[in-house]
């Protein structure tokens, strides 16, 4: 079946997250590079993903991991230069694969020069580039974040003798968006990376632009409004590019950051990840069909981007007390992988490393409406390290080899930006890219497998979905449509063997083709639909009148 | 031919199997057996669904109705309990599905087979915890649930039977046999051996599941009865939890007969394949009770206690040749006596009621006649002791009928080498 040619190109793709820091050190001074990453490209094209996001390689003080950055025109000295950059974003298209980067534009880095200069006096003329105040007491309805380390969202600065607003962290100033010369900069940066070649940005923390009274200060209308703009001048000078939100909140909150279709292309849909590991640990597929069924429909052009974890904790933000406390209970027994509203925790672990477990997570990401998104080291299986403060616990190297550094760096072990994975079950010398390429069934060439099969048909990208209510509970099903075109997807949440009848009389007459395997299942009747499915085990169907 | 014998003797329909496999493992299995209880049963169930989502809120749990042949829509309200992504219930907040299942075991109400069915369903879906609740239990609470399962699903208990706040004349046949001769015999002060609302473990559900009984006939009546006999029998882990006031329904004097037979007939005819667990147990040991045991304000009972006295007589009158076979000589002379007797005070002592009941057991056993007629002859006796009961404590308190109960029960203990006696002769 061949791909649509009229489906943009953020629908098909598979999205990779690496950080540069993280990925591939090619100078030995034990921190990734861009040059590294290069070298790395063979890698991810053979893995199959076509588009890689980067999380902020900006010169920054690395309080926070380059989310503070303190220069949007240039790229951090450890990570290489500019020219860098442009060698590897080049190769990268030569590959056909896209390259989306972070942009962080609700606040800076405190050492960014804007906010020196905004600090040193009050009639500083980047003064109004910040939220100044006298007192601390602004804005009182707006939520903490960062609940383990910060009390205010204001914060006092000595030199200038008076209070900033941040919703991050304290050195993370937030930027005053009422400004239209911030605004008009923040354009400037954008243009910058655009020219240079990016194919799109993942915009951080959008819903906190714009600060208004008796209001908790998240997806005002005001902040729409920019971001509208922002999108505006996208499609007129870049038009193919495409900008991808990082907001969470829930479903109806994060319908308007599509708005007509003129806001953004994609955003990350959080509140479905979390109910997604809730769903396989309960064995019950509620929790995910809930949050689907309360998702709104978005503008055609527009695309949900998901995912099973990330460089931040698995938040559990926008889950109900209960819920949360189950997750807790379930997923982090040990208060240390515990931080703020969430689990910093890996994929494998979580999953307990249950290798069909992390085969049926894949599976659903792949299958249901939405761009998937794979961190980095999950395609191998990489664990965590929960004694890094923070979430540097999910951010160590990349693990190449059972070599030194685990291929990582050649530097002196100490000097790496941060210690490798070392323990028995998911240090480098098991878990590690070398090894699992040499073996036909490792979780690598299985991810490479499930993407090379997904990326056979648009349907997963641009169909529509209709879910089936079997009463088995324990099986997610849902027929994925785009044209005529019909995708069957049957999951079984369970750890247990399952039984299940579908109701598919609406199919009658077409006989199942299952994708992987290309076997030919009976065809549909009357009767419903008899299947079974070992432990976690799930079926993608194509449904063919032949 | 096998296999047709074998569909033959199962309790599971195919749509009973299917609708078991949807639900799948549970932790917490809630069973119903009903028949036309349309009237009551709805809040019945919703009750229990929201005691398991406020007691149990992350455990897998299901309500499963076995029911009898309803022509009420019965099965149909408990289906509604049901919530799940299909049918979604927005004042109530899930974790997880809850399924509530409906099967229709018969065209006729029995309880056994219910009770059977549910057993089969919680061994299928290997339920940890398993309670009964009654379709007539309009008085429960959400507490119930954890009352009844906690002990089993945290505490390892097997069985949870319950106790409940009576009014001091309800419950006769209770206090005068079921509990007094339980007690003796099996030296365990369980106030409600006859239980229409309890708990069971996994473990003693498939236990119970495999015994003869249901096979030979005898569990279809009294089988709760029987649950409680085996359980002792097989030294499960037995706790009493009190749930609250039992309030007494209309009983009509045609109701005693049934009664006995699900009772009385259970305990006798468990006595043959339990000897060697009574003969030899003396006195009577507490069992652990859970709950708080709270004093309840109960409406007074409206008893014909004439009515009583005059079928006692009747049924002496009537009834001679048969209890010729059954009891002794003494007994038969002593209890003619009472029914003539005209100008003294009516009175079936403790002691001769003792001996009476001991003598049918002994009767039983020995199936001196059909054991359908030894049960139906002890029912014009036993409103004879239920007069004299009354009239003994007519003006006594809760605690003075407590006392009274106290006496019988020691009573029993202490005739219960009689029985022994003349169960061997």
């Amino acid at each position: 079946m061949p791909l649509k040619q009229d489906v943009p190109w953020y629908k098909l793709a598979i999205i990779y997250q690496a950080h540069v820091r993280t990925f591939y050190d090619s100078n030995g001074d034990g921190v990734g590079d861009f040059q590294g990453l290069d070298q790395k490209l063979d890698y991810l094209q053979e893995l199959g993903i076509n588009t890689i996001w980067l999380m902020p390689f900006f010169p920054s003080p690395l309080r926070d991991d380059g989310y503070d950055i303190s220069d949007y025109y240039s790229v951090h000295s450890s990570y290489g230069t500019l020219e860098d950059f442009r060698t590897f974003l080049k190769s990268a298209h030569a590959r056909q694969i896209r390259v989306i980067i972070e942009m962080v534009l609700n606040h800076t880095s405190d050492q960014h020069p804007w906010f020196q200069q905004s600090r040193s006096s009050r009639e500083n003329p980047r003064r109004d580039w910040y939220v100044w105040r006298d007192t601390d007491t602004g804005y009182p309805e707006a939520r903490i974040i960062f609940l383990d380390t910060e009390l205010s969202n204001w914060a006092w600065d000595p030199i200038s003798k008076s209070y900033y607003w941040h919703r991050f962290f304290s050195h993370q100033p937030d930027l005053n968006y009422d400004n239209p010369a911030v605004r008009e900069e923040i354009w400037n940066v954008m243009k910058f990376w655009l020219e240079i070649g990016v194919d799109g940005f993942r915009l951080d923390a959008v819903p906190y632009l714009v600060e208004r009274e008796d209001t908790n200060c998240e997806n005002l209308p005001e902040t729409h409004g920019i971001l509208k703009e922002l999108r505006r001048k996208l499609d007129e000078q870049f038009p193919g590019r495409m900008l991808l939100a990082e907001a969470n909140q829930w479903p109806a909150d994060l319908r308007p950051y599509f708005a007509d279709g003129n806001e953004f292309h994609m955003a990350f849909h959080f509140p479905l990840m979390p109910r997604m590991f809730m769903g396989v640990k309960l064995e019950d597929r509620k929790p995910i069909t809930e949050i689907l069924q309360q998702t709104p429909e978005i503008p055609p052009s527009c695309q949900w981007c998901l995912f099973l974890r990330n460089h931040d904790e698995l938040t559990l933000e926008m889950l109900t007390t209960v819920e949360r406390d189950y997750m807790n209970d379930t997923y982090a027994q040990d208060k240390e992988m515990r931080l703020n509203l969430g689990i910093r925790r890996r994929l494998a672990p979580l999953l307990d490393n249950d290798r069909r477990r992390i085969e049926l997570m894949h599976g659903i990401l792949m299958s249901l409406p939405g761009t998937p998104n794979i961190y980095y080291g999950d395609e191998i299986g990489m664990g965590d390290n929960t004694k890094l403060g923070d979430r540097n616990g999910v951010r160590t190297p990349m693990q190449w080899s059972g070599g030194w550094n685990g291929g990582f760096s050649a530097a002196e072990a100490e000097k790496l930006y941060a210690p490798l994975i070392q323990d028995p079950v998911y240090g480098y010398p098991a878990v590690n890219v070398v090894s699992q390429k040499k073996t036909e069934h490792s979780l690598l060439n299985w991810i490479g497998h499930i993407i090379a099969v997904r990326k056979t048909t648009s349907v997963f990208g641009a169909g529509s979905i209709e879910f089936l209510y079997p009463a088995n509970h324990r099986i997610l099903a849902y027929v994925r449509q785009l044209d005529n075109e019909t995708i069957l997807v049957v999951n079984n949440l369970s750890n247990a063997a399952q039984a299940v009848e579908l109701d598919l009389r609406r199919h009658k007459g077409n006989i199942l083709i299952e994708m992987f395997g290309k076997n030919i299942f009976p065809r549909v009747g009357d009767l419903p639909y008899l299947l079974t499915l070992g432990p976690y085990q799930f079926y993608w169907f194509r449904l063919r009148r032949i | 031919m096998a296999e047709a014998k074998l569909a033959e003797e199962s309790v599971l329909t195919d749509d009973l199997l299917r609708q078991l496999i949807n639900v799948g493992e549970v932790d917490i299995l809630v069973g119903v057996p009903t028949h036309n209880n349309a009237k009551t049963i709805g809040t019945i169930v919703e009750t229990i669904r929201d005691g398991i989502l406020k007691f149990f809120p992350r455990e897998r749990a299901a309500i499963i109705n076995a029911d009898g042949g309803s022509r009420d829509g019965t099965p149909e309200l408990i289906a509604n309990a049901a919530i799940d992504d299909a049918r979604p219930n927005s004042k109530l907040y899930t974790l997880r599905t809850f399924h509530s299942i409906s099967t229709q075991y018969a065209s006729n109400p029995a309880r056994g087979t219910a009770l059977r069915t549910i057993m089969a369903a919680a061994e299928l879906l290997r339920a940890r915890a398993c309670a009964v609740i009654s379709p007539e239990s309009t008085q429960i609470t959400a507490d119930w649930l954890t009352t009844l399962l906690r002990p089993i699903y945290t505490e390892e208990f097997d069985l949870v039977l319950p106790t409940y706040s009576r009014h001091r004349f309800d419950g006769i046949l209770l206090t005068n046999l079921l509990y007094p001769m339980t007690r003796a015999l099996y030296g365990l002060k369980i106030r409600e051996p006859y239980a229409l609302d309890f708990a069971f473990s996994g473990r003693l559900g498939s236990q119970f599941l495999t015994q003869n009984a249901w096979h030979d006939g005898t569990a279809q009546t009294g089988s709760e009865t029987q649950l409680t006999l085996a359980a002792i029998a097989g030294e499960y882990r037995i706790c009493q939890s009190f749930l609250g006031t039992k309030e007494h329904g209309e009983r009509h004097s045609a109701d005693l007969v049934p009664a006995m037979r699900q009772t009385v007939g259970a305990l006798f005819s468990s006595l043959d394949p339990n000897f060697s667990s009574w003969n030899a147990r003396t006195g009577s040991q507490p069992i652990p009770t859970t709950g708080d045991v709270r004093e309840f304000t109960l409406e007074p009972l409206r008893l014909n206690r004439k009515r009583l006295r005059e079928m006692f007589s009747t049924g002496i009158a009537e009834l001679e040749s048969v209890f010729q076979s059954i009891l002794s000589p003494s007994t038969l002379a002593e209890l003619q006596q009472i029914a003539r007797a005209e100008n003294v005070p009516f009175r079936y002592s403790a002691e001769l009621w003792v001996k009476t009941v001991y003598e049918f057991a002994a009767a039983y056993h020995k199936s001196v006649i059909s054991r359908d007629h030894i049960i139906q002859a002890l029912a014009p006796l036993f409103r004879g002791r239920a007069f004299t009961f009354l009239a003994e404590n007519s003006n006594g308190s809760a605690a003075d009928v407590e006392n009274n109960i106290e006496g019988l029960c020691l009573e029993f203990e202490r005739t219960k080498p009689y029985l022994l006696e003349i169960w061997k002769r």
